[in-house]
């Protein structure tokens, strides 16, 4: 049986992960539900069983502050018991606010940005490497990063390496909110245009909206296809920053704030429309 | 030392289609035979180590065996978070060699010095040091890093070109005598400085030796320690978190009777002042061979 990774199903327990533990982080986890979601359900080979498994695809999450959706599918899937879920943050238990490279499912500790999209350029060069060995098509890498991690000056030299190596094998997404932890980019750091910059960068770059999971279904379907180009490509996902719930969204004082009971009510109302 | 550095790189990649050599732009005669034995296995990844490290970290989670080279100046200190989130978080097979540790790069100045690389990399978990003093050396701790690796390693290359302290592979890949006087003193050297010790002792009719493996810490090294009076630890590095830290913090705790007195023979807290040599450089904290020679006769 299929587990149920929809949205809303993924938005509820990250819900209930942030109420349980008392934690924030909760909308950088709601702008990439649908991109998790659409990766898991259609586009990234894993096996149920084992997440460690020798043939899986890679989803790297470099962005590690939405780690709660990835724990959300990881514990539809069967990778996370209910208890991961209800024990959020108490002592003793194991899962973090961020993403850590032991837990299963995982593939880096991130969190301090600018992290996770090297590592999956080395992973996505270490597949190609193999498949030139093997004559199979080489296995895929999935990196999600996000507009403000794109600060960071480590995420350029691996879009440059990944260029230079022709790695087609990766496919960037990047949860473009809009905010990062102190305010709007525009106001911060200015990055756009996001696509011209990962197309100068020898990037095939797309922009889509990243809570359609027609428009993602869309794009990852070429990134599963075979390459024509020879180019990583980039998938500009135009998000919400708190999607989902009312009250959160495009609103970046929750990316430090946490549920009340009275708000977890009504957050829970709302995902569950 | 540089060419068997060489031809060991060569080696073990010929041997092994799993081996991949990234540079960040340096070394260039000492890559000359594995770019011409093994091309593909050798990467120039420019002149951007913070995303070097993070994919050698990426091929080592899909099987390769990740040589990566750097100036110490760079790798470890401009790489230090990517070296403890990327590579000793979840224990990766990483040889990382830093190179013209100390003051090789005398007449670059500050910015190719590198006197805190040791410091910067011992509270790492899991990460393995070593600082060889010679070719002997070299290739004990390359080949331990390559065939058994425990998580990442950082092999500590400094001034290169100084006497040999061994005359064959050293028996294990810890420390070793280099001389022994029966002297109630000790010089103890690491890197570059094993050679400096050895002649000094033979000078002055003392004993020496050669740390070549600084973390984990050898333990039988303190035990040996406590026949001597007075033990002189040299290092092209500065006194915090190098070999003196390292020894006099196993010492203070090991609770031996009669522990030695320690000495820190090492570079002062200071950038370099002024252009020069290698022996220009080091006579700017007191650490010529003729210079420390000198300050130990009047210490004993």
């Amino acid at each position: 049986m299929k587990p149920d990774l929809s949205p809303n199903t993924l938005r509820k327990l990250v819900l209930e992960m942030a109420y349980f533990g008392k934690t924030v982080h909760i909308p950088c986890a709601f702008s990439v539900v649908e991109i998790v979601s659409s990766l898991y359900s259609k586009f990234l080979r894993y096996d149920a069983k084992n997440p460690r498994s020798e043939d899986r695809d890679y989803l790297v999450l470099s962005k590690g502050h939405g780690v709660m959706a990835l724990y959300a599918a990881f514990h539809q899937i069967g990778w996370l018991p209910r208890e991961a879920i209800e024990k959020y943050f108490s002592d003793g238990s194991l899962l973090h606010g961020l993403s850590e490279a032991h837990i299963p499912g995982l593939e880096v500790t991130s969190g301090s940005l600018g992290h996770g999209l090297p590592i999956a350029t080395g992973v996505a060069l270490g597949f190609k490497r193999e498949a030139a060995k093997s004559g199979k098509a080489p296995k895929r890498v999935f990196c999600i990063v996000g507009d403000g991690e794109m600060n960071e000056g480590s995420m350029w030299e691996a879009m440059l390496f990944a260029s230079h190596h022709k790695l087609d094998n990766l496919t960037v997404i990047v949860d473009a909110n809009g905010f990062q932890a102190m305010g709007k980019i525009e106001d911060i750091l200015g990055m756009e245009p996001f696509v011209e910059k990962f197309r100068a960068f020898g990037f095939d770059a797309v922009e889509c909206d990243g809570h359609s999971l027609e428009a993602l279904g869309r794009e990852f379907e070429k990134s599963v296809g075979p390459s024509t180009n020879g180019k990583p490509r980039a998938i500009i996902a135009r998000t919400v920053k708190g999607k989902g719930v009312s009250f959160m969204e495009n609103d970046n004082t929750w990316h430090y704030t946490r549920l009340d009971e009275q708000k977890f009510t009504r957050a829970i109302a709302e995902v569950s429309k | 030392m540089r060419e068997k550095l060489s031809s060991l790189i060569t080696e073990y990649a010929v041997n092994n289609p799993k081996v991949v050599i990234l540079s960040g732009d340096h070394g260039y005669a000492l890559f000359d035979s594995v770019r011409k034995a093994a091309p593909d296995q050798f990467i120039n990844a420019g002149v951007a180590e913070q995303g070097m490290i993070g994919i050698a970290a990426g091929l080592a989670r899909t099987g390769f065996l990740p040589i990566v080279y750097g100036l110490s100046a760079f790798l470890p200190i401009r790489v230090l978070e990517q070296i403890k989130l990327d590579l000793c978080i979840s224990k990766l097979p990483v040889l990382l060699l830093g190179d013209g540790a100390g003051l090789v790069y005398s007449t670059l100045g500050s910015s190719h010095q590198c006197g805190e690389d040791v410091a910067a990399l011992r509270p790492m978990p899991g990460i393995t040091i070593y600082s060889p003093a010679d070719a002997f050396e070299l290739e004990t701790c390359f080949k331990k890093a390559m065939t058994s690796p425990t998580g990442p390693t950082y092999l500590r290359i400094g001034k290169s070109d100084r006497k040999p302290v061994h005359t064959k592979l050293p028996a294990n890949d810890e420390f070793s005598f280099t001389k022994k006087n029966s002297s109630k003193t000790l010089l103890l050297g690491t890197g570059s400085m094993s050679s400096t010790a050895l002649e000094i002792a033979t000078n002055l009719k003392l004993d020496s030796a050669s740390v070549m493996r600084i973390k984990s810490f050898p333990k039988n090294l303190i035990s040996e320690l406590s026949a001597y009076e007075k033990v002189f630890v040299i290092e092209e590095h500065h006194r915090s978190g190098g070999l003196f830290s390292s020894v006099a913090e196993e010492l203070c705790e090991s609770g031996i009777k009669n522990a030695p007195r320690l000495f820190s023979v090492s570079l002062k807290d200071q950038f370099a002042e002024h252009c020069g040599s290698h022996d220009y450089a080091l006579s700017e904290h007191g650490l010529t061979n003729a210079q420390i020679e000198k300050l130990i006769e009047s210490r004993i």
